[in-house]
């Protein structure tokens, strides 16, 4: 995984980089701690379990992570479901989880 | 503190360039670091969601917490409500997330630490440390402040001070003395919060309250004595309150303090009431006072001051005989005629000037002496009163020797009469004085005998000639028995120590004729004669 490979998936590499103080090796070496699939499984579990309150936390979580490296196509959706999941929102979630793991699993695919 | 370890990695990426990182992943750990790393730390940076303890619970926690609390903290959060209900927890900042470009992050972090250190260099010097009240400096500037808040108010100033504080520190340690000053301290915020006043520790045992004049001071006591009634049993013996109140308290803040402070060091133990308010009659006392201080070294250049000479009579021949006269200094003061002694000496004893008039008294003494002498042929002994500042001076000796010197009277002639309590003060200090002015050749008389606390044992070890029996031992030796004994006591001590015996304030016959009868050596009083001028003194010498 390249800082270009990101950059062509859509994630904000200038922001990210300039957060990690400049340091794209460490950038680049910090998004795959944040596509780990057990972060997006337990979100996933929790939203099919209309557990909504441990799915926020899980939600927020990654909102916090991706957020932070500018994943931008898979933070946007996050930040979506994490606003629904906030006020336990008993809503058909299957779409908004489906975009997640596209995204995720494109970023996912450059490791 | 971040649960994520990913955001903590790059906190820490950020913030290791300037300073020491520390990271916890939840709010107990970090707790536990804090405990143990207070001393360290200059910021805390703070998730809210996190397991084990969150955010919340982390700023609540940290308040109970005296080394930790005043580190300032920096909430880090994505949510806007969460801001605001942080900040209002006592957070000092908080970042957002996503993070803001470094050098954000790095000045809000440099620009909060700024501002905490300031504030904890303003605390640190404006507020007394052991009692949290203001220093005195901060106090005048905040009692001040209070006027403007309170012009039309008529406003009351308290000095309240610990009798003996210093028997306290002595006895049970000096940790124990400022766990009392704290119990004061504490009883005395809590007061002025409530009261809307002011208060400081202004040294040592001693605060100022400074408010309104609404009769709080009774209300205080209590507070402070049930305070204390943990730490002291006698804590209502021993708190004194001194308050001064009126319109004028602002116009001159720190002279209304020395009036409180004065009211609050006149209420000794023996008084049942321990608050005491400055009034028209102390007022008047103390304008006297500043007056005769004011005064002294005019009326010493106008030669305003008098010796007076009051005889003593040696009693034990067959007819008493002349055998001395006690030097006693009388005020002629232009305006205010003759002050008596005791309204100038315990003042100028008090603040040192005595000694100006003692050597006033000393040189006039030893020139009466050489003038009687050539005048009738003969000498008359007399004594001077040393004071208890004279005998602090090292060169006493040398300077009554130079005085009788230069009159040509031989010291044997001279009697130096040491108050018994003098000896009490600094017991190894005035023997050994006392042995330098025997050395040099004069008398020492011991003054006011039965007055002050020696011990027997004492008496053995002090230098002395003559014992001095105070007028209160002579005063009922005719009409109370225990006073009777108690003299016949002293008569047999002196005698088993080989010294005269002076009896003073003689003024009946009866009491002259039981203290012949116990064998006092002589007799000074009223009896024979109260304190004269010398020409009229000269009249005995012609007897």
């Amino acid at each position: 995984m390249t800082i270009d490979d990101l950059r062509n998936l859509g994630a904000n590499v200038d922001e990210g980089v300039a957060r990690c103080a400049g340091n794209a090796t460490f950038y680049v070496m910090l998004v795959p701690k944040a596509l780990e699939i057990s972060r997006f499984e337990t979100l996933d579990q929790c939203v099919k379990a209309k557990q909504f309150k441990e799915a926020f936390e899980a939600a927020h979580a990654l909102k916090g992570v991706l957020g932070n490296l500018s994943l931008t196509p898979i933070y946007e959706p996050i930040c979506e479901i994490t606003e629904l999941l906030r006020t336990e929102q008993d809503v058909p979630y299957e779409a908004l989880l489906e975009t997640i793991w596209a995204a995720r699993n494109r970023f996912a695919e450059k490791i | 503190m971040e649960d994520e370890e990913i955001n903590r990695l790059i906190l820490s990426n950020i913030l290791e360039k300037e300073f020491d990182v520390l990271t916890a992943a939840n709010g107990q750990e970090a707790l536990e670091i804090a405990r143990r790393e207070y001393n360290r730390l200059s910021l805390i940076l703070l998730d809210l969601l996190m397991p084990v303890m969150d955010g919340y619970t982390f700023l609540e926690e940290v308040k109970k917490e005296p080394g930790i609390k005043g580190i300032p903290v920096i909430v880090l959060t994505s949510e806007r409500e969460a801001e605001v209900q942080s900040l209002n927890m006592g957070a000092a900042d908080f970042i957002a997330k996503p993070y803001d470009a470094p050098e954000i992050i790095l000045a809000r972090i440099a620009r909060v630490i700024q501002l905490y250190e300031d504030k904890n260099i303003i605390t640190a010097t404006q507020y007394d440390a052991l009692t949290g009240l203001y220093n005195k400096e901060f106090f005048l500037k905040y009692a001040t402040l209070f006027d403007q808040y309170y012009p039309d108010d008529e406003k009351e100033i308290m000095v309240i001070n610990v009798n003996r504080f210093h028997v306290i520190n002595a006895m049970e340690g000096r940790e124990y003395g400022d766990k009392v000053l704290a119990a004061i301290g504490k009883s005395i915020k809590e007061h002025v919060t409530e009261s809307m006043g002011v208060a400081c520790r202004y040294n040592a045992d001693i605060f100022y309250v400074y408010g309104k004049n609404e009769g709080h001071e009774e209300k205080l006591m209590q507070t402070i004595c049930d305070a204390l009634k943990p730490l002291l049993e006698d804590a209502d013996e021993r708190i004194r309150i001194g308050v001064y109140s009126g319109m004028d308290i602002g116009v001159d803040l720190s002279r209304s303090l020395d009036h409180a402070m004065l009211v609050c060091n006149g209420i000794s133990d023996k008084y049942h009431r321990k608050i005491v308010y400055y009034n028209a009659q102390i007022q008047e006392k103390e304008h006297l006072e500043e007056k005769l201080m004011h005064d002294l070294d005019r009326a010493l250049s106008e030669k305003q001051f008098k010796v007076f000479y009051q005889p003593k009579y040696a009693v034990q021949g067959d007819k008493p005989t002349l055998s001395s006269a006690e030097a006693l200094v009388r005020w002629m003061h232009p305006e205010l005629g003759m002050i008596s002694p005791g309204k100038f000496i315990p003042l100028f004893e008090q603040n040192g000037m005595i000694g100006k008039v003692d050597r006033f008294v000393w040189k006039e003494a030893a020139r009466q002496i050489a003038d009687w002498r050539k005048r009738f042929g003969v000498t008359i002994p007399l004594s001077v009163n040393v004071s208890r500042v004279d005998v602090l001076n090292e060169e006493l000796a040398g300077e009554l020797r130079t005085i009788v010197d230069e009159a040509g009277v031989d010291a044997k002639n001279y009697y130096l009469e040491l108050t018994e309590s003098a000896y009490v003060d600094d017991q190894s200090h005035i023997v050994t004085m006392a042995q330098k002015l025997r050395e040099a050749g004069f008398s020492i008389e011991m003054d006011d005998f039965g007055t002050g606390y020696s011990s027997l044992n004492m008496l053995t070890s002090l230098p002395f000639d003559v014992l001095k029996l105070d007028m209160v031992f002579v005063r009922n030796i005719h009409n109370d028995s225990k006073a009777y004994r108690l003299v016949e006591f002293v008569m047999d001590v002196a005698r088993f120590l080989g010294v005269k015996v002076i009896a003073e304030g003689v003024e009946y016959l009866e009491q002259y004729e039981i203290l012949k009868k116990l064998g006092c050596d002589v007799i000074q009083g009223y009896y024979f004669s109260k304190p004269v001028c010398a020409e009229e003194f000269e009249r005995f010498i012609k007897e």
